[in-house]
């Protein structure tokens, strides 16, 4: 875990408390360094919690003490005293736990009986098995998985909505992840020479070129950053409060109420995605700015309208 | 006056080691000197105290007592509920969870591996941003005590007995008896207002033969209360191939000569339908039944008069 500098709050402290007592009372003896690292902790914040705590016990708080203490740089305990097992689960921890199981459990590569499996048959034992995960995957998903953690290029035929069309390129997938239920790979695009994102589920061919590239570490963006790029461009939209989905489904930059109406900021990765945002947002949604937009559904609409109400259509 | 940390640390101590609950007026006999002096300030020091040991989850049991000190309420925290079942997890069983934390990035799994004795830090080249809902720990915590749940739900109070929550397409739900329907029916998790009560535990046996995924409707787009109904919509060559590998070679009524087909769709969920339809832009048009390709006509007119 990742150390924080700054004052803790109380509650924070007595937490991680619960829980690194009674595994140093297990070890019996762990370097400062080492405990420090594993509870997320700098070496002085633990320094000053095991010294705290070393004066905390039972009344009349004499021989009864907490018996631990710090000496050259290794924590030690003696007698284990009643703060001997952790803490149970809360329900939020419990929850992720089950929850990241169970999602795990239906990422490609996942064996449906090894040890993750065990590990959630005892957690469901334990807690309660009542979290169902129904996540399918893309028919590409597990091939590029593989490729990402080989680093192999694979040749694809992509689907790509700015372009309207299918196209071919080379590509190296570093890192595949699933948001809002859909499932993009982050890769080299050897076309461009640069890093994209590309949707699992528009890559309609694939198939190793035999080449292997070096690995190159690549972060996955957490949902609150995905599509959160500044070099985005984003648009404002005035929606009914029926449309509040919006505001769930896609990350939004700002939200503002205005009577029954909301002011949403959005980020907007492409022209044809805005398209289809407001062609499902119907009369409703009015687009406040930039001013090249501001037609744009209604554009959108007259240009399928004429589809149904013209000759290209066959159908009776 | 004792740290803040040091006195919940000893009180913590207390209420586990006692035999007997013990009133406040004993606790702070016990800790003396580390709550500040007065009744009033006693109360609220201790008050705080509890809320912060509710919050990070230790239990404490209250009782009122009878006898001699009858009336006042008496604490103790039963060690069977406050410590961690032994799970016995084996070492690959330890690693395994650690790499699917490292996965779906909830925010407290980090700190319930460190109780089970794991590590957090993995990564994953696989991650999946799982949505986080506050409700969601305690509907789960209900559904496994069969406890019933109340809540808002589109300006109405619902009262429901949850059998599971299930995760579909990015989207938290929760599934269970509604006592007022007295049927069973699907909630959208993100959707509840103001927060879930929770009642008490074992008031209602889930069905035996309850299936999830087969009361679930298996597309977004038959969720909703009309029967259900289906459209047919040609699909155009270059998302075709796209549409057939998603819905299946069954959904296929008529392929025709350019590469374009004509597939089967549900359109019992019109909001769901039309997110679909124009998710395929100008590539796709509602053949029939007459009726949804005049709804989306008329849609399609509203927003053209709208300019």
């Amino acid at each position: 875990m990742i150390a924080r500098r700054g004052p803790r709050p109380t509650a924070e402290r007595l937490r991680r408390l619960l829980v690194m007592l009674p595994w140093l009372m297990e070890r019996g003896e762990v370097p400062v360094a080492e405990m420090a690292e594993r509870f997320g902790l700098t070496e002085a914040q633990l320094v000053s919690d095991i010294e705290l705590v070393s004066m905390c016990g039972l009344p009349p708080y004499l021989d009864e003490l907490i018996d631990v203490w710090i000496d050259d740089g290794v924590v030690s305990t003696g007698i284990p005293r009643v703060f001997t097992k952790p803490l149970r689960l809360t329900a939020p921890e419990g929850f992720a736990l089950l929850a990241a199981a169970r999602v795990a459990l239906q990422l490609p590569g996942a064996e449906p009986d090894g040890a993750l499996a065990r590990a959630l048959e005892k957690l469901a034992a334990a807690l309660g098995d009542v979290v169902v995960v129904d996540q399918p995957q893309p028919p590409a998903t597990a091939d590029i998985t593989d490729a990402a953690e080989r680093g192999a290029r694979l040749r694809v035929t992509y689907w790509s909505a700015t372009a309207d069309g299918a196209s071919e390129r080379v590509i190296t997938p570093r890192r595949v992840f699933l948001d809002r239920g859909r499932w993009y790979v982050i890769a080299d695009d050897h076309r461009s020479g640069q890093e994209r994102t590309f949707r699992v589920d528009r890559i309609e061919q694939w198939a190793p070129t035999g080449e292997v590239d070096p690995p190159r570490a690549v972060a996955a963006p957490t949902a609150d950053e995905w599509f959160l790029d500044d070099d985005l461009r984003t648009a404002r939209l005035e929606l009914p409060a029926a449309a509040g989905w919006v505001v769930e489904r896609y990350p939004v930059r700002t939200v503002e109420q205005r009577g029954e109406r909301l002011v949403v900021e959005l980020a907007v990765t492409d022209e044809r995605w805005l398209r289809e945002l407001l062609l499902r947002l119907g009369s409703g949604a009015t687009v406040l700015a930039p001013d090249e937009w501001r037609h744009l559904g209604a554009e959108a609409a007259a240009g399928l309208l004429a589809r149904y109400e013209g000759a290209g259509s066959d159908a009776s | 006056m004792a740290d803040a940390l040091e006195r919940i640390t000893n009180l913590v101590a207390l209420l586990l080691e006692t035999r007997a609950p013990l009133t406040l007026e004993q606790i702070a006999n016990e800790l003396r000197g580390q709550y500040p002096p007065g009744e009033a300030a006693l109360r609220g020091a201790f008050e705080r105290d509890k809320a912060m040991l509710r919050e990070i989850g230790v239990p404490i049991d209250s009782e009122v007592l009878a006898g001699s000190d009858a009336g006042k309420t008496a604490y103790r925290i039963d060690r069977r509920r406050y410590e961690l079942a032994e799970l016995e997890l084996a070492d690959d069983e330890r690693r395994a969870l650690q790499m699917a934390v490292a996965a779906a990035r909830l925010s407290d799994g980090d700190f319930g591996l460190l109780k089970l004795g794991a590590d957090g830090g993995a990564s994953s080249i696989v991650v999946a941003n799982v949505p986080d809902d506050p409700a969601l720990p305690a509907l789960r915590e209900a559904a496994a005590q069969h406890a019933e749940v109340a809540f808002g739900y589109r300006g109405r109070a619902r009262r429901l007995q949850p059998y599971a929550v299930l995760l579909r397409d990015g989207t938290w739900y929760v599934i269970g008896h509604d006592v007022e329907y007295d049927a069973v029916r699907t909630y959208r998790v993100d959707r509840i207002e103001d927060g879930v009560t929770v009642g008490d535990d074992a008031t209602f046996e889930r069905p035996a033969d309850f299936d999830v995924r087969s009361v679930f409707p298996t597309d977004p787009k038959l969720l909703g209360d009309e029967p259900a109904s289906r459209a047919v919509v040609r699909v155009d060559a270059p998302r075709a191939a796209w549409v057939v590998a998603a819905m299946g070679e069954g959904a296929v009524q008529h392929t025709h000569a350019d590469g374009g087909v004509e597939v089967e769709v549900p359109c019992a969920n019109i909001d769901a339908f039309r997110s679909w339809l124009f998710g395929l832009g100008e590539h796709a048009e509602v053949v029939s039944p007459p009726e949804v390709r005049a709804a989306v006509v008329a849609w399609l007119r509203e927003m053209v008069g709208a300019r």
